[in-house]
């Protein structure tokens, strides 16, 4: 009776071994096919891989170039502020010199006056004076001198402050080499995955960011001031809370 | 009173700009420092300096933390400081307030702007 039973056993365990290769061979021809489709990839993640390994051996490059770019401006902006610093100090020199041929000019009308002043039955003698020194185009001249000054120091200070545009594209290029560098990195880890050799960069171009370098990535160059009109804003808000806090603090001290 | 400005900015075409922009409203003496880190060393060797004018991103130690260390060195608490940011999100601006900046200017910036934020600063100090 017991031998009936493991009989039967068996015979229902090959039943199933049965199916199982039955449906073997109906998998068959899916696992060939996705041998083939394997076989097929292979030059194509070989291209993959070298486009990888392209790409990432460049981009040390284009970082150099950008850290480059910036350094470059900034020494060109030092040299335009130089600029301006020499024509500012030469207006001030020149404003200096005119504001003083002003008060002689003055001084020296008081005095044509006093010597008009000394002869008051004698009209012409005023009238020589008055012609010879001519003082009121002399005036006109040198007040219209000191407008043009000022006007030409107004623009010498407006060039000064276009020039802070160089550490808001500092930081933006800053922030844009930061980003390449991080997807160098990605890249390179992604070809050591692919089974390719980690890229290296060619001699001189090594780059590395620093970790010193502090930028805010959303620099704008935004002359409408509206990020000065919200932290205005908030200044202004922050400074009635902090008055509310004193005077809360004040009163429950007594 | 005189005021003896600290300009704290990694950017040296900033700091000439933001000192001539100073010169032109009629201030003139500064001391100068490239980054948070420096300007403590200043500030607790040069007692005369008493106004605080910094960025915020700078490397070693950035403008905010420059606050928070001075804010909480009771030698150097009550100074003024000026935030001077290319930073103009709300919530960086709320922060540096929180940090207990005296004011906040966005860059571009224009000499009436930094008159406008100095003058009122001083006059809540007196």
């Amino acid at each position: 009776m017991e031998a009936k039973t493991n009989m039967q056993h068996l015979f229902d365990k090959l039943g199933d071994l049965k199916s199982f290769f039955v449906y073997g061979q109906k998998l068959v021809p899916i696992f060939q096919k996705i041998i083939d489709f394997m076989h097929e990839t292979v030059p194509l993640l070989e291209n993959v891989n070298q486009s990888i390994q392209e790409s990432t051996s460049k981009i040390p490059k284009a970082a150099h170039q950008l850290d480059n770019v910036s350094s470059a401006t900034e020494v060109a902006t030092t040299e335009i502020l130089d600029v301006v610093d020499g024509v500012s100090n030469d207006l001030q020199a020149i404003q200096a010199r005119l504001k003083s041929l002003e008060s002689k000019l003055t001084a020296k009308e008081e005095s044509i006056a006093k010597l008009v002043a000394r002869y008051p039955n004698d009209p012409d003698v005023g009238n020589i004076f008055k012609t010879g020194a001519n003082s009121a185009a002399l005036d006109d001249d040198v007040n219209s001198m000191i407008q043009m000054v000022d006007k030409i120091q107004e623009g010498m200070m407006n060039i000064t402050l276009s020039l802070q545009v160089q550490d808001i594209t500092a930081q933006q290029l800053l922030s844009v080499n930061h980003m390449i560098t991080s997807i160098q990195s990605r890249l390179s880890s992604l070809l050591v995955d692919l089974g390719g050799k980690e890229t290296k960069e060619l001699p001189g171009q090594e780059f590395e960011l620093s970790n010193n370098t502090a930028f805010n990535p959303d620099a704008r160059y935004d002359r409408n001031h509206n990020h000065q009109v919200l932290a205005d804003t908030l200044a202004a808000e922050n400074s009635i809370k902090t008055s509310q806090k004193e005077i809360d603090k004040l009163f429950a001290n007594k | 009173m005189a005021l003896k400005f600290l300009i704290v900015d990694d950017s040296v075409t900033m700091r000439r700009i933001v000192i001539n922009s100073l010169k032109t409203i009629g201030h003139e003496s500064f001391v100068e420092a490239a980054d948070g880190r420096e300007a403590m060393q200043k500030l607790t060797v040069d007692e005369s300096i008493n106004f605080v004018i910094t960025d915020w991103n700078m490397p070693e130690v950035s403008g905010l933390e420059l606050v928070k260390a001075v804010r909480s060195n009771p030698k150097l608490e009550s100074i003024p400081i000026l935030m001077v940011t290319t930073r103009g999100m709300k919530e960086d601006i709320v922060e540096a307030l929180q940090a207990k900046v005296n004011n906040y200017i966005v860059k571009p910036f224009t000499p009436q702007i930094l008159r406008e934020k100095i003058e009122a600063i001083v006059i809540t100090a007196a």
